[in-house]
């Protein structure tokens, strides 16, 4: 069910995105620079500078208010040759911060950096409403479903209210008529269902029906048990997959780095966050204040924004809840399986080429706001696969001679994990 | 032609006593232990059927709630900065040094969890000793204290630094003497802190004693050659050794180093040469060198001075007087043989005695020197200095203390008060002392008289480095942050003796950059990757002569022999797992069976048989032991055959008061019984022993498994072998016909197998203790051992055989006077699962837990074992072990494991199997998966050597091989088309992956026992 509710509400969410999206182009004609150079300036400019306060650089909205249009252009499209030819302004400027040295841009066009100096004077677009906007459609999908429940609920009433009324008239025309009416209608509902249970055959039908339910519901039951696909814990910070791995593209290897070295595929330290969330604050949509999700990880590191400092007393590590969890007597190697098997899993999962292979058993990822276990990981699902999926064995000098040997016993058989053990217990029981 | 030697395990095995027979019936000591468990858990015999429903229903409503929870939560903690070169999932290795021995220590996310030997370390690049093995559980030990203490509190060491300060500047102002006691110390670092603090004080001085001293060698050196050392010996040039005593394979100054040398002699390799080395042993107790014999000799310990004088007259063809051992005939022949053939080996041959004598060291020199030993098997100029203790300096120091002379004792890494001959008037004049520091890790006996305990902190979390030879240099650096408040004792007496140099590990690195790293060209950062610097050319050992005249030597040696003449003559040891009693806290090592005796956790006294039938004793008897100097002590008694008549032996490092909680109260301490006698430490005395009538069981492990008279060991002389190299083996050039009643399968893959060589192995236990650390196997304790319970996946079987001298086969109505029994020579024989092709456990298991797998071996599958226990009584090698507790987690069984801290020892890639599965060795399969991944990620072969067991990783002598049979030219193919391979029980079918070569014995015709 969680499949469903979630598919649902990922379907809402894209038609939501589209309709604001078109909203956005539509209404945005005539700020058609402001958004080219917003989308440019968070491609290129915030791991080093924010509109209203100072990072790496300084706060921008102040400086282009007060320099001068054509040298910015300038300074931005190349600041360090700008700066070698002796230009004092910019001279001046680079003595905001010492350490670090204004990148280069050449690849961007006047039109582009005009877009840009237009963004940062505009300031953030206020957005219609869109995080409002998403939680109403949020309420309306579940309001629909209680008020499709409230329909089928109002129609089985009426339903049975028509009936009755059917009935009551029926018996009117029948008195009227002047038919004597046999009292047997009268019994007590209850009466009416005891006599029922009087009836041998309907006993029989009975028990047989309600077997039927129960062993099925107990087959079903027995089968899950253990089985936690879906699950979804509520994490600890709202991390959201479909932001970073969807929207922004990160690799999965980012912050998981261990997936293609390790067994653990790691989750990673907050440095890694720091890498981007050091600039990236979220104040966008918080009003100028750090995002509190963001907040979240600066608490962990006892790192304050505003000094840009750690305090390593204050370190308080995240608990997060794992999503994924094998039993300890069950061995699984990350590494094995993205690295070696990555071609054999891609084949037989049938992965697009721009698809990273974790998609094969953790779903699609990048449209996951909180993560869930997508497969159910038994060890039917692990040997199913083990049975399946064809090795790659090309260019491993590691199978050489294993595939030699095996041909020739096996001849031009399908190569799979099965095949070279890959179902024997110690091979993950140990 | 197959041996018909008999072969047995112990006496009640070779006497077929009724309770050994009943007890081979089954596989399991006892019925299932019902009864007990509802006793002990304290339900009335009899269960009402209220409570019977009361229990049911709660249970069906617990089970039906636990089951009903969506998903387990687990927490799921990442590193906050992860440190760059971690990656979770894979180990990370560090070199460090282990007593010297520079070694690997494999940690995991940061916490240490084995020990390996460094194999670029030159001299010790060789395996590990058991103690190194099980060194790691130490670290985790929760019975060391977890912040300093002063005065009985614990406190912070800003306190401790100003009270020390200030006590030693009352006790500089009052002129009294400040003393630093310790064991050995052989790390240039710590003995240049120790210049510098005495520089600061004056009055200081540093007195090294070991509890198990090599002065004797040491005062001899100085007396023959004018050089106060212990040398280096070269067992691997020696073609004949001659011992006296001497535990060379085990405990004697370097056993594991030994080992690899006298083994080099003697391998497979060597063999293939045909080339042998020849081991005479003659000494009193049974001891792990004794047991790897070529001919073995039990003399008693006041004779082994006139044996001596005997070797010496022989070789030389002197004629020093009394060199005559009237009460033993056949030692005096094989002694005058020897010396015969020693005389003519010229620089080949090799004696080495395990006294502590000065007289009879010079006198073990000269016969040395008379054989042109010196510059070819003992090197006096590349000085050992593993021991340095002077017994005398200690005595000296125990008299100060009592005549209350001096003002401050500080004890580094030793416990005078436990191990010393006079820990009484230590004890009392230490009471007279105004500051008492003890550096000990944790409140033992002599730290229980301080008045501050600044506790030091384990190898792993410190800097350092040591130097067992003279131009050898190993570097010790921490692999974990201290877990406890604890602080080096080399940073506590910087800090106490103001030292500009603030940081005990940048006070090493000046040290090696200033003193050390120069001599070879080296960086600092080279060092921390090699972990030991040392001359690629050895310095070559120069020619000594001893020149002396033995006039006073020899009386000397004679009336001390005379003097023990007496009584029993006591002869106290150390055996291989304990040692001294340092690592007594150590459950691994407590458990590690005694290598001759199999006995675990207890010490008791060794008798003869034919002895202990005389006095009228019978094995575990429990006795009062009393000393000539009036200690007493109740041992029980354990029959040894090869013991020398008219002596027992008991094991030092037992009885610790104040070790913690697996280490007390465990046997009896023996160090009371040493005596000091004409400058050193003696370890043989007088004792005479009286009936208590009380009986103790010792947990043995060595009876548990019987293999019923089968012929499992083969064996053949060197001669027989040099004629035919498959002698003994029982292959006629071709092998035992197979069946199979199942279509075979094919290995296309790997075939993984293993070679034992039974020549090469000495019985020392490395592996045993490898094999517990790397797969997380339990402690049971000595009750659960009694049970034959224990958890060990390998053992090491001993069994005696009786030299008869013409291999007759030998039965038991033959040899029931027990006249023999003081001559029998022992076959270490390890055994682990065979991983049999046609396994007996595989077809019984109803289940399929076991099964075979397409590379060879036999699977374990523990979640699917329910515990029938089918396969153990099936299995005809008696390998596989059952997890009757969850021993890792049951109060019960609170031996070291029941913890948060020691359960940091456990290696996160095997399974902590629960109650109720079996078990046994997996041919270590999480480092075969580890292997075969790492050869696919970097796409290349698997080559032979990547993956090694941690059994064969362990071994000094490197005689276990493990590899790929499918690859022919692999280490373990080689090794098994050796001639002397055979397979234990291949009659019966089972075809097992596992081959052993024959044991060979050099027993010459000239020295016949």
């Amino acid at each position: 069910m969680r499949n469903i509710s979630l598919i649902i509400r990922r379907v809402w969410k894209s038609a939501f995105m589209f309709t604001a999206l078109s909203v956005l182009i539509v209404s945005g004609s005539k700020a058609q620079d402001v958004t080219e150079g917003r989308t440019i300036f968070k491609e290129r400019c915030t791991s080093c500078h924010a509109l209203d306060r100072d990072l790496v650089g300084p706060a921008l909205q102040p400086i282009v208010g007060s320099k001068d249009e054509a040298f910015l252009i300038k300074w931005i499209n190349n600041a360090p040759a700008l700066i070698a030819s002796g230009d004092k302004e910019a001279i001046e400027a680079s003595k905001w911060n010492p350490n670090a040295e204004m990148t280069a841009f050449p690849t961007l066009t006047e039109v582009q950096i005009k877009s840009i100096l237009a963004y940062v004077k505009a300031g953030e677009p206020k957005k219609a409403g869109e995080p409002e906007g998403g939680a109403v459609q949020q309420e309306v999908s579940s309001f629909s479903i209680a008020g499709v429940i409230a329909v089928i609920l109002i129609s089985i009433i009426v339903l049975v209210v028509l009936g009755r009324a059917i009935q009551m008239l029926e018996r009117l025309i029948l008195t009227k008529q002047g038919v004597v009416l046999v009292e047997k209608e009268k019994l007590p509902l209850m009466a009416g269902i005891g006599q029922l249970f009087k009836n041998k055959k309907f006993i029989f039908f009975f028990i047989l029906c309600m077997v039927a339910v129960l062993s099925t519901f107990g087959w079903m039951g027995m089968w899950n048990t253990g089985v936690h696909t879906g699950y979804q814990p509520v994490q600890p910070i709202k991390f959201s997959h479909e932001l970073h791995a969807g929207v922004n593209q990160i690799d999965c290897q980012y912050c998981h780095s261990g997936a293609f070295k390790s067994k653990n595929a790691t989750i990673p330290s907050l440095n890694v966050c720091m890498n981007c969330h050091k600039a990236v604050q979220g104040r966008d949509n918080n009003d100028g204040n750090i995002s509190p999700e963001i907040q979240k990880i600066y608490n962990a590191l006892g790192y304050d924004a505003d000094k840009m400092s750690y305090d390593k007393s204050k370190e308080k590590p995240v608990e997060w809840v794992r999503v994924h969890n094998l039993p300890d007597f069950a061995y699984f190697n990350h590494s094995q399986h993205v690295v070696v098997g990555e071609q054999a899993i891609r084949k037989e999962k049938g992965l697009q080429p721009n698809e990273p292979v974790c998609f094969a058993c953790h779903g699609p990822v990048d449209t996951m706001e909180e993560i869930y276990q997508y497969s159910p990981l038994t060890m039917k699902w692990c040997i199913n696969c083990h049975r399946e999926a064809e090795l790659d064995v090309k260019d491993n000098g590691y199978y050489t001679k294993i595939i030699e040997a095996h041909e020739k016993i096996k001849k031009g058989e399908k190569i799979t994990p099965a095949s070279l053990g890959g179902l024997e217990c110690g091979k993950c029981h140990y | 032609m197959e041996s018909n030697k008999k072969y047995w395990k112990g006496l009640e095995e070779f006497k077929s006593t009724p309770e050994f027979v009943e007890n081979n019936k089954n596989e399991f000591a006892e019925p299932l232990p019902i009864e007990d468990v509802l006793n002990e858990a304290g339900l009335s015999t009899v269960t009402p059927r209220r409570d019977f429903l009361k229990a049911l229903g709660f249970g069906l409503g617990a089970v039906t709630l636990a089951a009903c929870q969506p998903a387990p939560v687990h927490k799921s903690i990442p590193y906050l900065v992860k440190p760059e070169d971690v990656i979770p999932g894979i180990p990370n290795y560090y070199v460090s040094s282990f007593n010297g021995q520079s070694v690997l220590v494999k940690t995991r996310e940061g916490r240490p969890i084995k020990i390996e030997p460094n194999p670029n370390a030159g001299v010790y690049s060789q395996g590990t000793n058991p103690q190194a093995q099980a060194s790691v559980l130490d670290l985790y030990d929760i019975s060391k204290l977890k912040a300093p203490v002063l005065k009985n509190q614990e406190t912070t060491w800003s306190k401790v630094d100003e009270y020390v300060k200030s006590e030693l500047a009352k006790v500089q102002a009052s002129g009294k003497k400040i003393r630093i006691v310790s064991s050995s110390v052989n790390s240039p670092s710590t003995l240049s802190v120790i210049a510098d603090f005495i520089k600061v004080y004056p009055a200081a001085a540093h007195i090294q004693y070991d509890p198990v001293s090599y002065t004797g060698i040491i005062k001899a050196n100085e007396n023959s050659f004018g050089k106060a050392v212990l040398p280096k010996y070269n067992f691997d040039k020696a073609d004949l050794i001659v011992s006296f005593g001497a535990d060379f394979l085990g405990t004697w100054i370097s056993g594991e180093e030994f080992t690899s040398q006298y083994v080099s002699n003697r391998n497979n390799t060597s063999l293939a040469k045909g080339k042998m080395s020849r081991h005479i042993q003659f000494e009193a107790g049974m001891s792990l060198t004794g047991t790897n014999a070529d001919t073995r000799l039990p003399i008693k310990l006041s004779e082994e001075g006139p044996a001596l004088i005997t070797l010496y007259n022989a070789i030389t063809g002197g004629n020093l007087a009394g060199g005559v051992l009237p009460n033993n005939t056949a030692a005096e022949k094989a002694i005058k043989l020897a010396g015969k053939e020693l005389a003519q080996m010229k620089g080949r041959g090799l004696v080495v005695c395990g006294s502590n004598d000065v007289s009879t060291q010079i006198l073990v020199n000269a016969i040395n020197s008379a054989m042109g030993s010196y510059g070819t098997t003992i090197d006096l100029d590349t000085p050992c200095r593993r021991y340095a203790g002077n017994d005398a300096a200690y005595a000296e120091f125990v008299n100060e203390v009592n005549r209350g002379e001096v003002g401050a004792v500080f004890v580094l890494n030793a416990n005078p008060a436990y191990d010393s001959f006079n820990a009484k008037a230590f004890a009392d004049g230490m009471k007279k002392v105004p500051l008492k520091v003890s550096f000990a890790d944790r409140a033992d006996e002599t730290a229980a008289f301080c008045d501050v305990i600044a506790i030091n902190q384990n190898y792993l979390e410190s800097w350092g480095d040591a130097s067992v030879y003279e131009g050898y240099y190993t570097i010790v650096q921490p692999t974990i942050n201290p877990i406890f408040n604890s602080r080096q004792a080399e940073q506590s007496l910087l800090i106490w003796s103001n030292n500009p140099v603030v940081e005990y590990y940048q006070y090493v690195r000046n040290n090696w950059e200033k003193n050390v790293l120069p001599l070879f060209g080296k960086s600092w950062n080279d060092v921390l990757q090699s972990g030991v610097v040392f001359a690629t050319t050895p310095k070559a050992a120069g020619s000594y002569t001893f020149s002396l005249s033995l006039a006073s030597v020899a009386p000397s040696v004679l009336n001390s022999s005379k003097a023990l003449a007496k009584d029993i003559e006591l002869h106290v040891y150390e055996n291989n797992a304990i040692g001294d009693g340092r690592y007594a806290n150590n459950a691994y090592l407590q458990e590690l069976p005694d290598s001759v005796t199999k006995v675990t956790w207890d010490n008791y006294i060794a008798l003869a048989p034919k002895f202990a039938e005389k006095l009228g004793y019978n094995e575990f008897d429990v006795v009062t032991v009393k000393a000539a100097n009036g200690y007493t002590v109740e041992l029980p008694i354990l029959i040894q055959p090869g013991q020398a008549i008219g002596t027992a032996s008991i094991a030092l490092g037992y009885g610790r008061s104040k070790a913690g909680a697996a280490g007390n109260a465990v046997g009896q301490n023996a160090y009371p019984f040493l005596a000091f006698n004409n400058g050193t430490r003696q370890y043989a005395s007088n004792i005479t022993i009286e009936k208590t009538g009380r009986r103790h069981e010792l947990a043995q492990t060595q009876t548990h498994h019987s293999f019923e008279g089968r012929n499992i060991i083969r064996e053949a002389t060197f001669q027989e072998f040099v004629k035919n190299p498959a002698a003994g083996s029982g292959n006629h050039g071709e092998k035992h016909k197979t069946y199979d009643m199942w279509d075979t399968f094919e290995k296309p893959g790997h075939n993984w197998v293993m070679a034992i060589d039974l020549n090469a192995c000495t019985g020392c236990g490395s592996c045993i203790v490898a094999c517990n650390v790397e797969n997380n196997i339990p402690v049971v304790g000595r009750d659960e051992v009694r049970r034959r319970r224990e958890m060990h996946w390998i053992r090491i079987d001993r069994y005696y055989t009786i030299n008869d001298g013409d291999n007759k086969v030998t039965k038991e109505d033959e040899v029931e006077s027990l006249d023999n029994l003081d001559n029998v020579s022992v076959v270490h024989q390890v055994m682990l699962c065979q991983h049999c092709e046609h396994a007996p456990c595989e077809t019984v298991c109803p289940v399929l837990a076991t099964v075979h797998s397409s590379d060879g071996l036999n699977h374990m599958a523990y979640n699917r074992c329910v515990g029938t226990r089918y396969c153990a009584n099936n299995c005809p090698y008696k390998v596989r072990r059952f997890n009757w507790f969850n021993y890792w987690n049951d109060s019960r069984f609170d031996n070291y494991l029941n913890n948060e801290f020691t359960q940091l020892v456990l290696n996160p890639d095997v399974t902590a199997r629960s109650r109720g599965v079996m078990e046994k060795c997996s041919m270590c399969i999480q480092r075969i998966q580890t292997g075969r991944l790492e050869a696919k990620l970097e796409k290349r072969a698997l080559r032979d050597g990547d993956i090694k067991m941690a059994c064969q990783q362990a071994c000094p002598a490197n005689a276990i091989v493990f590899g790929d049979g499918n690859d022919p030219e692999s280490e373990v193919s080689k090794a098994l088309r050796s001639e002397r391979v055979y397979y234990v029980l291949e009659e019966i079918n089972t075809q097992p992956g596992v081959g052993y070569m024959t044991k060979i014995r050099n027993t010459g015709t000239t020295i016949q026992a």
